[in-house]
């Protein structure tokens, strides 16, 4: 499957309704069955700014991964050579990915820091450039350039369709304890 | 005198305990970087292939070379790091000159559990000439995934075809790039770890 890649502002606009429609609403997957998972999949953003980065990009991936992804900021590529965008925000259904991976995995490096953020469990990667939390039946993950833009991009998280206000309390997860477990995809 | 040896012995044996913190096989750092010193801002490829029990580099090389048939050995030179060193790629091979499969290897010394590792960087890069020439660009999505996923599924299907074993861990490095044509890439977080022998090839 082809992801939709914008990065013009209308065309951004509409992608990002098509968008949330498709997986707030109900979805065919695998074979025309309908997935219980992606009809309960609402979108997460930070707006159209956050940080002092533009909304640049809006991505959707559904082949061997399976998220949407809203790109913030920019940067210059080069031949041979990939650029990492200052900030990211990615929403997978929980049951493709979830802080349960993580358990029982040799770190072989440090290990993740557990935290609450907006009253849901989340794990901080990478030195804080990467953060992963829970809520509902999805999981978001922050990419961003340092810890403290990290942590501010999951403050001013949003949800698409307004349920969900930057700074208010994230819904619980729905896996039970909040780590580990498996939902159905 | 039988006291002093003892604190000696006990001093030894912690020693030797913490020796393992400098021989254990660093995977803190799951992307490349444009350049040394690494950072979250020149990161540029996610690393998705772990070669283990004989991965020295050499051998990796060698291996996939005569595995895969990547022979070629262009492209840009890349940083990795471990153990909070940061150094250039040891080698790299791809499949050609234009559109092409293309990894990126650097060694590590011996872990206790895995053995000789090397970490690789692989992708599928187009190499973009309209409508704006730019080079290589690692695809940025498809059914077999992204160019970087394509990549190390091609690595793993050619290798346990000729015998290697191999398995996946999920590291979660899905960050999105730019490339130079304008799309982006991530991986979808999975690495496979992939056994190589003591012979080369």
């Amino acid at each position: 499957m082809v992801a939709p890649l914008v990065t013009r502002p209308w065309v951004m606009a509409v992608v990002m309704l098509a968008l949330g429609l498709a997986l707030v609403g109900s979805v065919s997957a695998g074979g025309g069955q309908p997935s219980a998972a992606l009809q309960s999949f609402p979108l997460y953003n930070a707006g159209e700014r956050v940080d002092g980065l533009p909304l640049v990009a809006v991505l959707r991936r559904e082949d061997t991964a399976d998220f949407a992804s809203f790109v913030y900021g920019d940067c210059v590529a080069g031949d041979d050579a990939g650029c990492a965008p200052p900030a990211e925000i990615q929403i997978w259904p929980a049951c493709g990915r979830n802080l349960g991976l993580y358990d029982g995995v040799q770190p072989a490096g440090a290990p993740a820091e557990q935290i609450m953020v907006r009253g849901v469990p989340a794990l901080l990667f990478d030195d804080g450039t990467r953060l992963e939390l829970e809520t509902g039946r999805l999981t978001a993950v922050v990419f961003a350039d340092t810890r403290a833009r990290t942590l501010r991009i999951a403050a001013a998280l949003r949800a698409v369709d307004g349920t969900v206000s930057p700074g208010r309390p994230l819904p619980q997860p729905t896996r039970g304890e909040g780590r580990g477990g498996a939902v159905d995809c | 005198m039988l006291r002093f040896a003892l604190v000696v012995l006990v001093a030894s044996a912690g020693a030797l305990a913490g020796t393992p913190a400098l021989a254990h096989f660093d995977a803190a750092d799951r992307y490349t970087h444009k350049a040394c010193p690494a950072s979250a801002t020149n990161r540029i490829d996610p690393i998705n292939v772990v070669f283990t029990t004989w991965g020295t580099w050499a051998r990796a090389g060698s291996q996939v070379e005569s595995h895969t048939g990547w022979t070629a050995a262009s492209g840009s030179v890349q940083s990795f790091t471990d153990h909070g060193g940061c150094g250039a790629i040891h080698t790299q091979r791809a499949s050609g000159h234009g559109s092409r499969f293309h990894v990126r290897l650097r060694g590590q010394h011996a872990d206790a559990a895995l053995g000789w590792t090397a970490m690789a960087a692989a992708h599928h890069e187009d190499l973009v000439l309209f409508s704006v020439p730019c080079g290589h660009a690692v695809d940025a999505n498809g059914p077999g995934g992204s160019g970087f996923d394509q990549a190390r599924d091609e690595l793993v299907r050619q290798l346990t075809s000729a015998g290697h074993s191999s398995y996946r861990v999920w590291w979660g490095n899905t960050q999105s790039f730019k490339q130079c044509d304008g799309d982006y890439a991530a991986s979808d977080g999975w690495a496979a770890f992939i056994q190589l022998h003591q012979v080369s090839h």
